[in-house]
Order: C-alpha cells, then sequence, then structure tokens
C-alpha cells in the first residue's frame, strides 16, 4: 500500500512538472512514437527525461486504466489458463530463440509445483514472465528512466542505450523478471514480444503454446479474447500485496509454496526449471 | 547459498564507505563548531574534512565497477544518471553526491591551504560549509539507507528504521574512523603535509575534551544502534508474511545468525559500547577524568568500523538471500 | 531490450509493408496474427521464411524456419498444419541448436590410433567413399552382399525409401532397425488384432479417454498433434482421462484421475475391466454390433450367442477382486471405470510403451485391443482408430536390383521369440557376438546408438569395439555421440534442417496431410544428406537409382502423386509446406469397405473355407493353384500378401487386412496364429516372471521419458539441457524410508548387467516399491552441453562459456539386461528387477 501512495504522490508532481498529461491523452499512434523516439534520440539528454516523464505518468494513468476508466488506452495482457498448461516448456524455449536470450537466464520459465501424499498427489504448472505491471516496482527505481512503461500499449521495456546495469530495478522487481544481459551489459527482461506485437504480431511464447493456456489481448477492450475471459473466470495476479498491479492475470494459478504457513512439514515440490532454482 | 547475488561486494563497499565518510565529515564539521579555538578540535576536523572525500569517492568508484555497463567496457555510461532526474533514491543520491563533492572540496581545501590555522583568512567559508557539511552528511548518510528501503521486493530492507540504522552507524564509524586517522599520524609522526603546507603549529589544546566527547557521543550512538538493531530485528520478527520470512536469515539457524550476531552485535556494538561506557562512566558521573589510551584510541575505532562494515554486509546480502513467503 | 536506432532503421525499412500494420495498431487489430512471418529483435527486418518439417522427435512436425544472416535464428508452427494447428513442442523450437551445435562433427573421419580411442584424421569424401565402396564392391564379389549390415534408428519416409533403394539396388537385405527397443511389440501385437499396426486415438470425438501408459503430454510419436487436441477435450468439453501409470507423469497430472499401477499388470487391470464389460452386458449394443467382425472362437462362423458366450467363458476369472490382487487397483475403482468407459460411447482407449514393454506386453496390447472392441470403439469416431497417413508416390530407384540376401542376425536367438516381426534390434549385436547365426564384415548405422539407446551398454561397447566380431564399423551421424566415438568411419550427415524429404505422419483427425522438409540453411563444411551420399555411391558402384539427389526425388514424387501434383506439385509444396486434398474427408470405418466383385474372382483367387478369407495365390507368390489350395491360407508362406476380403455372414469385406502375418480378415480377438505356436490364443494373463519373488532389498525400475529431450539425440541443444539435464531417480517416500534413502542421497543400483550410482529423487509421484528413472540423460561424449565434454571438433561459443550446470545425469541402460518379450520381441524396459543401496 504505501508503495501506491508514493507512486500517486510521484504521479502528480511529476505529471505536472513535464506537463506531460494530454500529450498522454492523445496516446499516439505507434509511428508517431517512432519519430518522436527520434527526435527525442537525437535529442540525447532529451529522451531520458521524456522517458523519465513517460515512465512516472503511466504509472498513475494505467492504474487508472485498470480501472476500466481510460479504454481508449490500449493496455497489451496475458491470461495464462493454468487449467490448459501442460508445462511443456515450449513458450521457455520459444522466447529464448525469439529474444537471443543468453544461456542461464530467462525471460520466460515454467514453474512445477508439486504436492500431496501418494497417491493424492498433484502437480501443476506456472509459466513465469514480466508482468507488465501496472504500477511497476522497477520503473519506480530506475535513476536513469531506461526503464519505462509505453504509454501507447502499456508494454513495460528497457531502453539499452540508456540503462546503465546498476541492477537496481532487478532488486526492485518482486517477480525476479529481470536479468542483467552480460552481453550488453544492460537489464533485460520480457516485453511481450514488443518487436513481434507492434507488427500486429502474437508474442512468440502465445503463438507456440501447446496447450493454449496463454491468451494475448487488449485487456482495455471489452471485446478482447483477455477481457472476455477475465469476465467469465476467476482469475488471480501473483504477489498482488505488492501493489504492481500485474497484467499477466492467471485463470486457476497454484500459488502454493514452501515458504508459505501453509505447507509447514507437508510435501511440497517448486521446480523452476531455470539457473535460479528458488524464486524470489 | 543458492541464489546468486546481484549486488556483491562493491557495493557493501560502496554504503560503508560512503557512510563511514559521510560520518567522517559530520564528525569534522561538528568538531570544527565546537572548537573555540582549541587546535585539537581542530586537527580532529581537518583529519574529517580530509578523508571524507576519498572515502566517498572510492565507495563511488565501486559502485560504478558494480555497474553491469561498466563491466561491459562502457566506461562512462553513468554519465546517464546525470542527464535526468527522478524520484528513484539512486537518482536522487547520485545528485546529492554530486553535491556532496562540490560543497566537501572547497571545505577540506580550507583546511589544506597555506594559512595560519584556526583563525586564519577562510575561517567563515569554513564555519558556513561546516553548517553545509552537517546537512549533507546526514543526507547521504540518510540516503544509503533509503537506496536499498525502497523496495517491497526486498522485505528485509523495505523497513523505514533501515535508513536510521545506516545514519547512527555511519557517524559512529565515522567518528572511529577520525580517531584511527589521529592514531595513525600519530604513530607515523607524520609532519610532513604540516610542514609543506606550513600549517600552524599542531598544539594539542583542549585534545583530552575533544577525545571525551567523541567519547561520550560514539558511547551514545552505540547504544541508540544497538536499540535500532534490536527494534529493526524484533519488529519484523513479530509482523507477519514476507518481513517475517525475511528477518528468519538473522534468526538463529538463518544463512547469516553468525556474522549479524557475533559479527555486527557483539564485536561492532556491544564490546566497543562497554569498553568506552567504562572509560567514560567516570567523567559522565562526575568524579574523575576520561583518558584516552591505546585502547579507545586504536582498538575501540577498529572494532566500531569493522561493525559498521558487517552491518553493511550483513544487510545487502541478507536482503537479496531473504525470500518472499509465497508467491 | 528495446534498441530505438534499431526501431528507425526497420520503421524506415519497412515503410512500404506496413501501411497495414500502422493502421492496426493506431487501433490495434483485436486478433493479432498467430504467426508465419518474424521480425528480428535486432534489426527489426522480417526474417526469410522457409517451410519445412521437424525432426527432433519421431512426430515430424510441419515447422517453418527463418533465417538471419545466412544462419537459422527461429523455428516455429506451420499455422497451415490440420495436423499441429500450428503448434511446436519445446524441442521442436530447440531444432535451432541443432545445426548450430558449435561441438558437430563437419568433416569425414578416419579413425586413426586404435578403435574408440577417439583419435582421428580429417578425410575427403572420395577417400571415404572410396574405401567405402571398394570394400562393398569386395563383399558383392565375394558373393555374400548380405555381409554388409546397415542398421538403422530414426529412418522415416523418404529417407527411408530412397536409403533402401539403394540397400536393394546394392543386394543386402541384413538391415536393422531400432522398433523392439521403441514400439515394436505394441505394432506387433496390433497386427494380431486388426492387421496393420499404428493407432490414432480420436479426442476430437471421444466422450472419456482411458491411458494405459502413454505420457503423450511429454512424449508420444505424435505429440503435438494429439496432445494438444486432448488438453481441448478436456477443457472445452469436459471429457473425464482416466491414466494408469506407474508415476505421476505431466499426462497423468493432467488426467482428472491417476491410477497408479504396479508395474506389468495393467494387462490384469484390463483383463478385470473386460470380465466387467462383458458380465453385466455392457457391449450393448455398440459391442454386439462390432463384434460381428472379431474373431472370438476356433470357428469364423461362430454366431453372436457363441462369441458371447466364449468372451464371458474366457474372461470368468478375471473379476476386479482378482485384479486388485494383482495391479494393487482396488476393485470397484477398476468396475466403476469399466462401467464408464463403456457407458460413454464413444470412448478410447489409449496404450503406449508403459502397456507393451513388458513380458506380458503382447496380451496387454491384445486385451487393450479387447477392451476397444467390446465397446464397439473400434475405427469410429471418437474412438481408437487405425492410422491415416498421406499416400506419396515416388521413383523406384535401380530398375532390376539382383535377388538380396540376408544374414540371420535380425530376429534375435533362432527360436527364442514367436513372432519378432518387427525384429529384434537391441539382440542384433549379442547375436552377432555369439557368430553362430553369421556376422556381418561392415556394420555401418545410421541415426541410432547401437551402444547407448539398447540395453547392457557395457556388453554393447565391447562388441562393437572388438575388430575380430566386427572387422569394419561406419557410422553415420551429424554429432560425436557414444557409438560413433567406435566406429572405423564417420560420415558426417546433414541435421534435418539441412535435408531434403516428403513426410508422412499419421494424421490425428483420420484426414492425410502431405508435407514436407526443405533445408532451411546449407549444411556446414563438408557436411552431406546421407541420402545424396547414398546416391552418389550407387552411381560409383554401377546402380544408379535413377535421380541424382534427395531434392529431385523429392520433386518427381510431387509429380508422382495426384493430390500433390493437382496442387501445383512441387513449386506449391516448396512454397507452402503442407497440402490438404479438399477430397480426402475423414476416414472412419474402414473396415465395412467390400472389394468390387471383380477382384474375388479369376484363376488367381481362391476362398479358404477354414478362414473365410479370399485371397490371391499369385500376390502371394505361391507356386501354383493346387499347392496354395491344398497349403490353405493359413499355412502358406506369406499368404496375407494375397489377402483380398474376409467373409462375414454373406457378405465380403475388405474388413482389417492382415500385415506381415496370415491372420484371418477379422478382428482377431482369438488367434488362431498363436495357438498353432501353443500360446493362448485369447489375451491372457501372466505375471512378469521376475516380478513373482522381489527381495526385500530390490524394487522394480521403470523409465520414461521427459518433455524437453528425445532419446538420446537432444541432449546437444543447450535450451533443451538446460531445462533437463539431470535425470534422478524417483523414488516414493514410503520405500525411501524402508530403504534409509533421503532427498538427493546417492544410492547404488545393481543388476546382474552391473552398477550405476545416481541421485535420488524422493516424491510421492510415483508408485511405491518401484525406482523410475528417465532415459535421457548421462551422456559420456556427444558434446559439452551432453557430457561437459569437448569433441575434437569444438568450435568457441561464448554461450558454452556459460554453461552453468555440472552434473549431467546417469544412464539406466547401464544395468539394463537385453530381454526380449517371449512373443514379439520387444524390449521389456520396464521389468528389470534391481537392488537398490544407499552409497
Ligand atoms: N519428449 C519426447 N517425446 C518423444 C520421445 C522422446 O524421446 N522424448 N520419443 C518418441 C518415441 S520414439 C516414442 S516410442 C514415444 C514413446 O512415448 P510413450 O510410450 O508415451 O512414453 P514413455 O515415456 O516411453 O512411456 C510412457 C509411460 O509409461 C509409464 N510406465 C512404465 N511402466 C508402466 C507400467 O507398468 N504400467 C503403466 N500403466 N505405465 C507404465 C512410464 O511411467 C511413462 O510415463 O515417444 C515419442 N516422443
Ligand atoms: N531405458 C530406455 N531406453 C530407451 C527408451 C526407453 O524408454 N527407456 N526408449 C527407446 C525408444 S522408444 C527409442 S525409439 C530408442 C531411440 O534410440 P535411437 O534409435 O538410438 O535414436 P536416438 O537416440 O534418437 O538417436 C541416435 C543417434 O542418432 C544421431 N543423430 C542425431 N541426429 C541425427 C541426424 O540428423 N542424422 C543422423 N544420421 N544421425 C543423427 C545421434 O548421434 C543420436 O545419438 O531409444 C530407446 N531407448
Ligand atoms: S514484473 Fe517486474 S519487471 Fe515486469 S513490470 Fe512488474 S516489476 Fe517491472
Ligand atoms: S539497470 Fe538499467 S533499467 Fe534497471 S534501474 Fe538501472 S538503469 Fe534502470
Ligand atoms: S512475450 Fe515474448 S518476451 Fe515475453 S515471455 Fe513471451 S516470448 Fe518471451
Ligand atoms: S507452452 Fe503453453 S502449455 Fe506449454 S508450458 Fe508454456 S504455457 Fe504451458
Ligand atoms: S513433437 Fe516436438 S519434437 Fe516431435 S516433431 Fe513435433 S515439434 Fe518436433
Ligand atoms: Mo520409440
Amino acid at each position: 500500500m504505501r508503495k501506491n501512495r508514493n507512486a500517486e504522490t510521484l504521479t502528480r508532481s511529476v505529471g505536472r512538472r513535464n506537463g506531460d498529461q494530454d500529450a498522454y491523452e492523445k496516446s499516439p499512434s505507434i509511428t508517431e512514437q517512432q519519430t518522436l523516439s527520434r527526435r527525442n534520440f537525437l535529442a540525447g539528454l532529451g529522451i531520458t527525461v521524456a522517458a523519465a516523464g513517460t515512465a512516472t505518468t503511466t504509472l498513475g494513468n494505467t492504474s487508472k486504466a485498470l480501472t476500466k476508466k481510460s479504454n481508449h488506452q490500449v493496455q497489451w495482457a496475458m491470461v495464462i489458463d493454468t487449467r490448459r498448461c501442460i508445462g511443456c516448456h515450449a513458450c521457455t524455449v520459444a522466447c529464448k530463440s525469439e529474444n537471443d536470450v543468453p544461456l542461464g537466464y530467462s525471460r520466460s520459465w515454467v514453474e512445477y509445483i508439486e504436492k500431496g501424499d501418494f497417491p493424492n498427489v498433484d502437480r501443476s504448472f506456472l509459466p513465469r514472465l514480466c508482468n507488465q505491471c501496472s504500477q511497476p516496482a522497477c520503473v519506480d527505481v530506475c535513476p536513469t528512466g531506461a526503464t519505462y512503461k509505453r504509454k501507447e500499449d502499456g508494454i513495460v521495456v528497457v531502453d539499452d542505450d540508456i540503462c546503465i546495469g546498476c541492477k537496481y530495478c532487478i532488486q526492485a522487481c518482486p517477480y525476479d523478471a529481470r536479468y542483467l544481459n552480460p552481453i550488453t551489459g544492460t537489464v533485460d527482461k520480457c516485453d511481450f514480444c514488443l518487436h513481434r506485437v507492434t507488427q500486429g504480431l502474437e508474442p512468440s511464447c502465445v503463438n507456440t503454446c501447446e496447450g493454449r493456456a496463454r491468451i494475448f489481448g487488449n485487456v482495455n477492450d471489452p471485446a478482447s479474447e483477455v477481457s472476455k475471459l477475465l469476465a467469465q473466470n476467476s482469475y488471480t495476479v501473483l504477489l498482488k500485496e505488492m501493489g504492481t498491479y500485474p497484467n499477466v492475470y492467471y485463470i486457476d494459478a497454484d500459488h502454493a509454496d514452501p515458504r508459505d504457513f501453509l505447507y509447514k512439514d507437508r510435501y511440497i515440490r517448486v521446480t523452476t526449471h531455470r539457473k535460479e532454482k528458488l524464486r524470489r | 547459498m543458492e541464489q546468486e547475488l546481484i549486488w556483491g561486494l562493491p557495493v557493501v563497499g560502496y554504503l560503508f564507505l560512503a557512510g563511514m565518510g559521510a560520518g567522517a565529515l559530520i564528525t569534522s564539521a561538528s568538531m570544527l563548531l565546537r572548537s573555540h579555538g582549541r587546535s585539537a578540535f581542530y586537527r580532529l576536523a581537518r583529519y574529517g574534512a580530509i578523508i571524507s572525500l576519498p572515502l566517498v569517492g572510492i565507495g563511488v568508484f565501486l559502485l560504478v565497477f558494480e555497474l553491469g555497463s561498466f563491466q561491459a567496457g562502457h566506461w562512462f555510461r553513468w554519465i546517464n544518471l546525470y542527464k535526468t532526474i527522478n524520484l528513484s533514491p539512486m537518482s536522487i543520491g547520485s545528485w546529492l553526491l554530486l553535491l556532496y563533492f562540490f560543497a566537501t572540496a572547497p571545505y577540506a581545501l580550507t583546511f589544506i591551504l597555506p594559512g595560519n590555522g584556526l583563525n586564519d583568512k577562510w575561517k567563515i567559508w569554513r564555519d558556513r560549509l561546516a553548517y553545509v557539511s552537517i546537512a549533507l552528511g546526514i543526507s547521504v548518510a540518510v540516503y544509503t539507507g533509503v537506496l536499498l528501503g525502497a523496495m517491497p521486493a526486498r522485505p528485509l530492507w523495505n523497513s523505514p528504521i533501515l535508513a536510521m540504522l545506516f545514519l547512527v552507524s555511519s557517524i559512529s564509524t565515522g567518528i572511529a574512523v577520525v580517531l584511527f586517522t589521529d592514531w595513525l599520524v600519530k604513530l607515523l609522526n607524520w609532519d610532513w603535509p604540516a610542514r609543506y603546507f606550513n600549517w600552524q603549529n599542531d598544539k594539542n589544546e583542549g585534545y583530552s575534551d575533544a577525545t571525551y566527547i567523541l567519547a561520550v557521543t560514539d558511547t551514545l550512538l552505540i547504544g541508540l544502534e544497538l536499540m535500532v538493531v534490536f527494534l529493526f530485528f524484533m519488529y519484523a520478527h513479530l509482523t507477519v508474511g514476507h518481513v517475517e520470512e525475511a528477518i528468519k536469515v538473522f534468526q538463529l539457524g538463518g544463512e547469516l545468525a553468525g556474522p549479524f550476531w557475533i559479527g555486527v552485535v557483539v564485536i561492532g556494538l556491544l564490546i566497543p559500547g562497554l569498553i568506552e561506557l567504562i572509560k567514560v562512566f567516570p567523567a559522565l558521573i562526575g568524579n574523575g577524568q576520561y583518558v584516552h589510551g591505546g585502547i579507545t584510541m586504536l582498538l575501540v575505532p577498529i572494532l566500531v568500523i569493522t561493525g559498521g562494515f558487517l552491518l553493511r554486509y550483513v544487510i545487502v546480502v541478507g536482503g537479496q538471500i531473504a525470500r518472499l513467503a509465497g508467491i | 531490450m528495446l534498441n530505438r536506432r534499431d526501431f528507425l532503421k526497420a520503421g524506415a525499412a519497412l515503410a512500404g509493408t506496413l501501411g497495414m500494420t500502422r493502421v492496426a495498431l493506431a487501433e490495434p487489430p483485436r486478433q493479432l496474427l498467430m504467426g508465419g512471418k518474424d521480425f528480428s529483435r535486432r534489426t527489426g527486418l522480417e526474417r526469410e521464411m522457409k517451410p519445412s518439417a521437424c525432426w527432433q522427435c519421431v512426430s515430424r512436425c510441419p515447422n517453418v524456419g527463418y533465417v538471419e544472416d545466412g544462419r537459422l535464428v527461429k523455428i516455429e508452427g506451420q499455422i497451415n498444419s490440420i495436423r499441429t494447428l500450428g503448434k511446436l513442442c519445446a524441442k521442436g523450437q530447440a531444432g535451432v541448436n541443432q545445426p548450430n551445435d558449435p561441438d558437430r562433427i563437419l568433416y569425414p573421419l578416419r579413425r586413426t590410433g586404435k578403435r574408440g580411442e577417439g583419435k582421428w584424421k580429417k578425410i575427403s569424401w572420395d577417400e571415404a567413399l572410396t574405401e567405402i565402396t571398394n570394400y562393398l564392391n569386395k563383399l558383392k564379389d565375394e558373393g555374400n552382399p548380405e555381409k554388409f549390415m546397415f542398421h538403422y534408428g530414426r529412418m522415416k519416409a523418404s529417407s527411408s525409401k530412397i536409403i533402401k533403394q539403394f540397400l536393394a539396388a546394392y543386394g543386402t537385405k541384413t538391415i536393422g532397425n531400432h522398433t523392439s527397443i521403441c514400439e515394436g511389440g505394441k505394432w506387433t501385437a496390433q497386427e494380431f488384432t486388426w492387421g496393420k499396426h499404428y493407432d490414432n486415438w480420436d479426442f476430437d470425438n471421444a466422450r472419456f479417454v482411458l491411458n494405459f501408459g502413454s505420457n503423450l503430454f511429454e512424449a508420444h510419436t505424435n505429440h503435438v498433434s494429439t496432445a494438444q487436441r486432448l488438453v481441448n477435450a478436456i477443457n472445452e468439453r469436459g471429457v473425464r482421462v482416466v491414466s494408469f501409470d506407474v508415476m505421476l507423469s505431466n499426462t497423468v497430472s493432467k488426467s482428472g484421475e491417476w491410477v497408479p499401477v504396479k508395474p506389468g499388470t495393467d494387462l490384469a487391470a484390463v483383463l478385470a475391466m473386460c470380465h466387467v464389460i462383458m458380465k453385466e452386458d455392457l457391449y450393448l449394443p455398440h459391442g454386439e454390433e462390432f463384434l460381428k467382425f472379431c474373431r472370438v472362437t476356433e470357428n469364423v462362423n461362430a454366431s453372436m450367442e457363441e462369441k458371447v458366450a466364449a468372451l464371458k467363458a474366457h474372461l470368468k476369472d478375471y473379476t476386479p477382486e482378482w485384479a486388485e490382487q494383482q495391479s494393487g487397483v482396488p476393485a470397484d475403482k477398476l468396475r466403476e471405470i469399466a462401467r464408464a468407459f463403456a457407458l460413454n460411447y464413444p470412448a478410447v482407449v489409449i496404450s503406449y510403451r508403459g502397456a507393451v514393454a513388458h513380458h506380458n506386453g503382447h496380451d496387454c496390447e491384445r486385451a487393450i485391443q479387447m477392451l476397444a472392441a467390446i465397446t464397439g470403439n473400434i475405427d469410429v469416431p471418437g474412438g481408437r482408430c487405425r492410422a491415416v497417413t498421406p499416400k506419396w508416390k515416388y521413383p523406384h530407384g535401380y530398375p532390376n536390383p539382383p535377388k538380396a540376401r540376408k544374414l540371420d542376425v535380425l530376429d534375435g536367438f533362432k527360436g527364442k521369440v514367436m513372432f519378432p516381426t518387427h525384429h529384434i534390434s537391441h539382440q542384433v549385436l549379442d547375436v552377432i557376438r555369439d557368430g553362430s547365426q553369421g556376422r556381418p564384415d561392415l556394420y555401418m548405422w545410421y541415426c541410432y546408438q547401437p551402444v547407448y539407446s539398447n540395453p547392457q551398454v557395457q556388453r554393447n561397447i565391447d562388441t562393437l569395439k572388438d575388430e575380430k566380431i566386427l572387422p569394419f564399423t561406419v557410422s553415420i551421424s551429424p554429432f560425436y555421440d557414444e557409438s560413433s566415438a567406435l566406429a572405423d568411419i564417420i560420415l558426417p550427415d546433414a541435421t534435418y534442417t539441412e535435408r531434403w524429404d516428403w513426410e508422412d505422419m499419421v494424421s490425428p483427425n483420420q484426414i492425410p496431410e502431405y508435407y514436407m522438409r526443405q533445408p532451411l540453411v546449407e549444411p556446414p563444411a563438408e557436411v552431406r544428406d546421407f541420402k545424396d551420399v547414398c546416391i552418389e555411391m550407387a552411381e560409383r558402384m554401377g546402380f544408379p537409382l535413377g535421380y541424382r539427389s534427395a531434392k529431385e526425388f523429392f520433386r518427381l514424387s510431387c509429380e508422382m502423386t495426384p493430390s500433390v501434383k493437382k496442387a501445383g506439385g512441387y513449386d506449391y509444396m516448396v512454397k507452402h509446406g503442407v497440402y490438404v486434398d479438399p477430397d480426402d474427408k475423414p476416414l472412419f470405418y474402414q473396415f465395412l469397405k467390400e472389394p468390387p466383385a471383380s477382384k474375388l474372382e479369376g484363376d488367381e483367387v481362391l476362398f479358404d473355407s477354414d478362414t473365410g478369407v479370399y485371397w490371391n495365390w499369385k500376390k502371394a507368390h505361391a507356386p501354383g493353384r493346387e499347392e496354395a489350395a491344398a497349403k490353405g491360407y493359413t499355412h502358406s508362406k506369406k499368404a496375407y500378401k494375397g489377402y483380398i476380403g474376409q467373409k462375414v455372414g454373406d457378405k465380403v469385406y475388405e474388413a482389417f487386412k492382415p500385415d506381415k502375418i496370415n491372420k484371418t480378415g477379422y478382428f482377431e480377438l482369438y488367434s488362431a496364429l498363436m495357438a498353432n505356436k501353443g500360446l493362448p490364443a485369447m489375451p491372457t494373463w501372466h505375471q512378469i516372471p521376475e516380478h513373482i519373488n522381489i527381495n526385500p532389498d530390490e524394487m522394480i525400475l521403470t523409465t520414461y521419458k521427459v518433455n524437453v529431450q528425445t532419446h538420446s539425440r537432444t541432449q546437444n541443444c543447450k535450451w533443451l539441457t538446460e531445462i533437463y539435464y539431470e535425470n534422478p531417480a524417483w523414488i516414493n517416500p514410503a520405500t525411501a524410508e524402508q530403504f534409509g534413502i533421503e532427498e538427493g542421497d546417492d544410492i547404488r543400483l545393481t543388476s546382474g548387467m552391473g552398477k550405476i550410482e545416481t541421485r535420488a529423487r524422493v516424491t510421492p509421484a510415483v508408485y511405491p516399491g518401484i525406482i523410475s528413472i528417465s532415459n535421457h540423460c548421462g551422456h559420456w561424449e556427444y558434446g559439452r552441453m551432453a557430457s561437459g565434454k569437448k569433441t575434437l571438433f569444438s568450435i568457441d561459443d561464448p554461450d558454452y562459456a556459460r554453461k552453468w550446470w555440472s552434473e549431467n545425469g546417469v544412464h539406466p541402460n547401464w544395468i539394463i539386461p537385453s530381454s526380449p518379450d517371449p512373443v514379439n520381441g520387444q524390449q521389456r524396459w520396464m521389468d528389470t528387477v534391481v537392488k537398490v543401496e544407499k552409497v
């Protein structure tokens, strides 16, 4: 909660400072954005200020968006219907190749949660990726504005021309969704396959999902498949109490965790299938 | 340890040195402002002023060294910190440090430049800058705590009292390092700078007062720090959820229980605290004189400094291995 | 990471093509394109795309590949495929790692040191092929071409055709496969019941799914196509899935119900279910309809009453209570499942290696066929159907091949196994070692690991190493595996991303799909597709196959295959990759087809009254009509080749055409052929001999596959092995306690074959008393990802410097003995009893 208040105040002050509000209301198309970012880019210094602005202003606004006040705005989102997930890891690998993720790091991974006593044992699957939060903890702490939430589609991106690799955002992300790319020296994470989505293509993990458990779309469009699924099903997000307002929604997710008091002295095994053997 | 540390020793070193440097500056300023012409006060103030900058400087270099961009060969990518400002503690911190250097450098200079010491032509500036230094010293010390405190994702750090803890520890280590320097200079009877800048004779007026004041202050600080540590620990332990889970790293059987209890609490706080208390007690209750001897000159400072480092270590490392209580 | 500068380049470069995209994004599309194109993250530019087909496992799903700067960078699903519906599994996605493997073999190699010493020198293709063809010519001139043995593992579709045409033209029939370590037993059992092998499960229409030992959510021979259809059935139609397995595979975890079963006892459970269904007359009505086409008694003309009576009599003692004793599955549970299965028509019973890789596997699969038959779930929508595949036409190779000769080393030791209709590959090396049934001089293997994939690894090594037993050995592989390490010559094959093929895998919805594989990138260095090598060798030895390359073979096949030609032939396939003939409708009820009357008459046609079979004695190569008539259908060698139709009542149907054996055209629940050999004619229970008394310090070892690895073959794929790099032994907590074993302990497993030491994973997700180990890990060669060991040809790769795991698992096959199912020769992977102790 404390977190959110911070975010609010942050929005107001910065929002006023660079008077970005109405620019945002118009929500320009990608191409405008690109030229915009060109100007910024050439402006060198300009860019980061704008970025910082973007980052901070969007925070407030997408939180509005989440309460469906600004439906004109695009917020890409993913619904993961774990009932359909067979834990096949196709998403993990698709992501690795689509985004040249170095060995030992992951933008996406699939956790297995195995629990119970023979013969009443169950194994469930929890695909993980960046939540493209509406109030991204990572953005709050970024000192350079390299990571920010795109106003045109709510995707949280890292600009690797600006990122200094201070790793503050890695610390701040409750979901361990970020890693320092050893090649570029900048931080990387799932960006909803921005380079595909901006070309009208589904993200790579969605396109290969064997169970069609990953559904992608605009959560602010009531007619989109994601909106419908969320309307028709009960769903959860991960670590709600972190106040990040994720845009990755889970249907029937198994939130069981060994550190959860409920599972004291009961068999539960979480396998992350990546270098980090433990959850954050 | 099963996870990799995102922030390693360089960051520990940075938080420690920046804190100690800031502490040294605060010590220096307060010594100066209460010197009333006593050269011992002035000398200690000078040491504080002069060592503060390099300490913080080295700290900052360590931080830059830890940057992914730096390690990937983009030596000057960190400049981006100064192309923008936002409410990220690190952004504010970077600007703060910039200010710190701009203010501390001239302040230190006023001690170095040739002059007749105490009441030379730099005095007014020295005194004015002293006030600024106190403000900046406290800000930097506090910021080192805020930097870590700002993240719910790190329940161990995400506590308002962490900044307090770092502030107190900073000042206490600051005092320690000043005393240590004094001892070191004496030991090596290192007088070439004085001769070179023809600093005015370094007589020892008010030496016992000065050291007494520092000892008393330090005793109080250590007491305060123990209190803060206690609150930090107890509240974490008494709450529920992520924080309660996180504090387990320091509880018996926790990964860092040893370094925390033995290193930080016993070696870094209890022992030096007790020694100093015993030393200052007679003077404190007004029957007897405080004697600044080998133990308080050397042993205490070393213990305090070690404790200060271990504190940053267990907090930085602990915060990263202490995990959230669920998903 | 978003890189603005590059994004701009993209923006500019794509300005033309992106008109639509731009609009789309100002007002974002509701439905994004699923795939079919891809853009470089680095430059934003669209990538070159080619349709092709995966080969990471036997399923061979259609795919598309993307190339950037001449490097294969991305593989994804073929969105126009009716089989995969555009999906690929993790292995398919990781296919990118295959051509880019920095440890792969780039040149033909000749051994310099002792065999297996690891000393090699590069040789030219000319040297290699000259040496091999000279050797082959020598054998041929000496009149024993059969002393050239070719042993393949994974070889399908056009690859199989071309290579076998080469072997035929040369004149050897000493051609081994890997089927007995795979699923040969299942195939033979199906040949005994419904003739041809390979079944398809119609999840799209089924109302109930009953699973015996299939792990189709992780493995299966048609994985992507069937897995997602089952996911749909479960989630969209609420279909109930019950899985019998010894462990909680991902398939089981997603089925509603896990029925833990003692290894090798599924047969008992299935018989009990059949018992319940017959006893309670649940075979009515659908089962009764189908029984008309079943043979249940010696007499092929038995009435329905007689058939029902015979079934009831045979099943009488197989009560659920009895089965509970054998299998540990509660009687009531068996009863309930049996009833539900019978009442939820159409229902499909699925089975795989868990059911068949046992001493009683043959009858287990036959019993499962029986269960499907008596509930009328054979070849019907929603049931268990005979596979449908596209029928490619293709060139026939060298016009007049010699009469081929064959060494008797393929079917195990003489007289040991009754019906090895798919050979006994895992005993080939032992038979050769024994020598009494002959030995090849040149032993050549292709996409196969005689050493590693078979049981009793050490003995395989000893045999393959021994130059007295095998004078000349040649391995064909892109990678330096454990078997290639023991070869005299290694020929570097192209990976599947560098090859031409037409493909023909089974359709999941009974509609054939024509598809193909084309090179996504060119083979590096000296690497060549072995098919092209065969074609060259044929030319060198003077029996040209009539096409100059695998590519040309494919092109000709496109022109010869009516459907494909109609679609636009070669050009169409190369552009689109997949084709479905709109005239092809889903194929069900194939057995109801009636042969044209014309086919039933004529001098070459005989009616066999014992069996009711019409057959063509000429097609069966019988010496003459009288002799054939006298001998009769059943006893004439290869009479099944002349099968025309089966007389059922007063009508003749194509019914269940036999393959490989002279069964009748009926769906045989009663097998006269087995009876003749003194085997039970109907599926009959017997316990796994080794399991009859197990000592308290022993466990039953079962093995299984995982979703991100294929056999011995994919551990070089960094993206897969990063996810699954070691194969701990699963042990139930109760059992672990008895043995004093704890999570992570090192344990020793001992069998007649030797010892292995591996790590314990204590989990309730496995049946008590068994120890379960996957067969993927434990390489000691195969490159850095698989074994940590460099190959002679390793190229530096920054990603390889980041390999973060050191454990590579332990291969279970060291301690699994080679032991065939006595009826069909299937290797009994799941029967081994091992001594287990903490180290
Ligand atoms: N990922 C992946 N997919 C593959 C392959 C691969 O290597 N990896 N290989 C391909 C090939 S060639 C084949 S043949 C197929 C094999 O496909 P499957 O046969 O479906 O897979 P397996 O893992 O061999 O065995 C299936 C299950 O049998 C269970 N089992 C063992 N003993 C028993 C028993 O006594 N009773 C019962 N009810 N179950 C038992 C095992 O626990 C396992 O879960 O997969 C194909 N697809
Ligand atoms: N214990 C146990 N053992 C098993 C099984 C089990 O369930 N349990 N499963 C069995 C089953 S179902 C099967 S089908 C077999 C499969 O075993 P094999 O028939 O041996 O097939 P693979 O292991 O897939 O591949 C064998 C070798 O082919 C080479 N290879 C890889 N790609 C290519 C290529 O593109 N071209 C050529 N020429 N060679 C290539 C590699 O060196 C690889 O090691 O394993 C069996 N082994
Ligand atoms: S998941 Fe983590 S990285 Fe992604 S937006 Fe949320 S806080 Fe940022
Ligand atoms: S690592 Fe990069 S993105 Fe993350 S906080 Fe630092 S500068 Fe921002
Ligand atoms: S959306 Fe793209 S980047 Fe994100 S997990 Fe899926 S594939 Fe990876
Ligand atoms: S691809 Fe789909 S089904 Fe497979 S693990 Fe990922 S989310 Fe689950
Ligand atoms: S199932 Fe997976 S590995 Fe097998 S062919 Fe299909 S995509 Fe390739
Ligand atoms: Mo197989």
